[in-house]
């Protein structure tokens, strides 16, 4: 009979229970040596609990659940992911598959890929006289860098072989893209749209600071003027969650579009 | 009446000269390949003059590195030619065409499709005016030809080494070439695969009534013989020519248990051994 109680089973189980104790332990510490100016995991679990207990209330501008915030920040970041990837994908495969293109563009994207995205802020409030266009605005210029540079190195990196078979059998144009290049990038793309989607999600924070409103951003920053740590250590956690979420959602994509 | 007739006597002079007076099916001119290398410029083949008949099976034979590959590249119109013209079909080659099949050295599959789509693919691509029902009818009936129908759905990941070269001279048949070029086909598969795939080749070059013009790169001289009509020898590279045109007048269909013991297939052997290797033993003192 196979044993139930089987170690080896268990020990991922075991594994994230104890790294839970140790963030625990850590949090615990710091709490206690601040004399609990930062609060502890306890006093901030009851805020986290009274704040998923009504995720979804909404008295005015300033006073939004905890749930209306995450929505609006992810609306942005997905508006501004997805123009973004719209923009990067196909210059991606422009760039990846022509050396003129590539010679010409890239010294363009060493320059402006290192800027940070909230440079771009004043510029968004100026195109789009609004703080929201803005905020779009700049977690489309951080979306573009990653899924561009990745879909250019995997469809520059194309194996000769492949080529071949294109060039021997006279593939069209629309078909080297659509059989050849695009499924051999696809990976790569998948990539980069990973990477994308989390930067997005770390800027967008730093965004909604700027731009106010509504948005997990705003509410850490108004948080702060209430003086309510509690919330603002509950909002890092969920902020950590969405962003482990999204990465394991496109994880996911990836290994599901991973061939041979 | 056949141009190989299968009682044709062992001294087939006659029947060689059959084949000489068939139509050329290639023609390479003066060809010299160099490549631009950091070093300078590397000359791979140099010089070369060779006319292939229709329906004949042609092995090129050399040391690896000896421009075998460049020399059928050439044919293919993969590589172009420094200096000189390779003439298909009557049309100067330049550049990959529908006329001339290939069978890359390493199966060259795309590894996301299906083994039935990287024929259909080819096949969509090469035959542009017929129906997709047509195209269709000819990937089904190329496949079940090489007897992988009921693989169809498989990526190549999931296939052998000898299936996935199965897959490439399928997808090579299904476009109709009428000269069919393999790259060193069953250097990558094990002794075994490799005597099938022979018989196998042999056998839809015969499907077709012999009028294909086959031209493969080997590094194995029993496959060159089994296989060929003519087996051109290449001199070591650089700047690699023809050493020498053995022909190889062994009646067909050939049966591979029995030439060997063939008194010509022997000394084709041993031609080809002395063409190939200067010793024969390591020297005792």
């Amino acid at each position: 009979m196979k044993k139930l109680l089987n170690l080896q089973t268990y020990l991922p189980l075991l594994f994230g229970v104890g790294s839970v104790v140790i963030l625990m332990g850590a949090w615990w510490g710091i709490s206690l040596l601040t004399n609990h100016e930062i609060p502890s995991p306890l006093m901030t679990w009851s805020v986290f609990n009274e704040m998923l207990a009504t995720p979804f209330y909404d008295y005015g501008p300033n006073d939004k659940g905890i749930g209306n915030q995450l929505v609006s920040s992810l609306i942005r970041v997905f508006s501004g992911f997805g123009l973004g990837s719209l923009v990067a994908i196909p210059l991606g495969l422009l760039i990846g598959s022509n050396k003129t293109a590539f010679r010409l563009i890239n010294p363009i994207i060493q320059i402006l890929r290192p800027v940070s995205p909230l440079a771009w802020f004043p510029l968004g409030l100026l195109a789009f006289k609004a703080a929201e266009g803005a905020t779009i605005f700049i977690i489309f210029v951080t979306s573009v860098w990653p899924t561009l540079i990745n879909t250019a190195f995997g469809v520059a990196s194309i194996p000769q072989d492949h080529k071949n078979v294109a060039k021997a059998y006279g593939f069209s144009r629309w078909k080297y893209i659509t059989k050849v290049i695009i499924p051999f990038a696809l990976p790569h793309i998948i990539t980069g749209l990973r990477l994308s989607i989390g930067v997005a999600w770390m800027v967008i924070v730093a965004g909604e600071m700027l731009s106010g409103g509504v948005g997990i951003g705003f509410f850490v920053w108004d948080s702060w003027n209430a003086l309510s740590l509690e919330k603002i250590l509950s909002a890092i956690l969920i902020i950590g969650t969405v962003g482990l979420l999204l990465d394991k959602g496109f994880d996911w994509l990836q290994k599901r579009f991973a061939f041979a | 009446m056949t141009l190989h007739p299968i009682s044709a006597p062992v001294d087939s002079a006659s029947e060689f000269h059959k084949i000489q007076s068939r139509p050329a099916s290639i023609e390479l001119k003066d060809i010299s390949v160099a490549f631009k290398t950091p070093k300078g410029v590397f000359t791979a083949i140099k010089d070369i003059d060779l006319t292939i008949q229709k329906g004949e099976i042609v092995a090129l034979i050399g040391h690896s590195g000896c421009g075998k590959s460049t020399l059928m590249g050439t044919i293919s119109g993969m590589t172009q030619p420094t200096s000189g013209t390779v003439i298909a079909n009557g049309n100067v080659v330049k550049g990959p065409g529908p006329d001339r099949g290939i069978v890359f050295q390493n199966y060259s599959l795309l590894p996301w499709l299906s083994v039935y789509q990287n024929i259909y693919e080819a096949v969509d691509s090469v035959f542009k005016g017929k129906t997709s029902a047509e195209k269709r009818e000819i990937t089904e009936e190329n496949l079940k030809m090489v007897n992988l129908w009921p693989h169809k759905d498989k990526l190549p990941g999931q296939l052998s080494g000898g299936m996935k070269q199965r897959v490439a001279i399928a997808r090579a048949f299904a476009i109709n070439p009428s000269i069919l070029l393999l790259d060193e086909p069953f250097g990558a598969l094990d002794a075994l695969t490799k005597g099938s795939m022979h018989i196998e080749l042999l056998k839809l070059w015969n499907l077709d009534n012999r009028n294909k013009t086959i031209v493969m790169v080997t590094h194995d001289i029993e496959e060159a013989i089994f296989l060929s009509d003519r087996v051109v020898v290449m001199n070591n590279g650089p700047a690699a020519t023809i050493k020498e045109i053995v022909d190889v007048r062994l009646p067909r269909p050939r049966n591979k248990k029995d030439i060997v013991h063939d008194p010509a297939y022997m000394e084709i052997h041993d031609r080809l051994m002395s063409l190939l290797f200067d010793k024969f033993s390591i020297e005792d003192d």
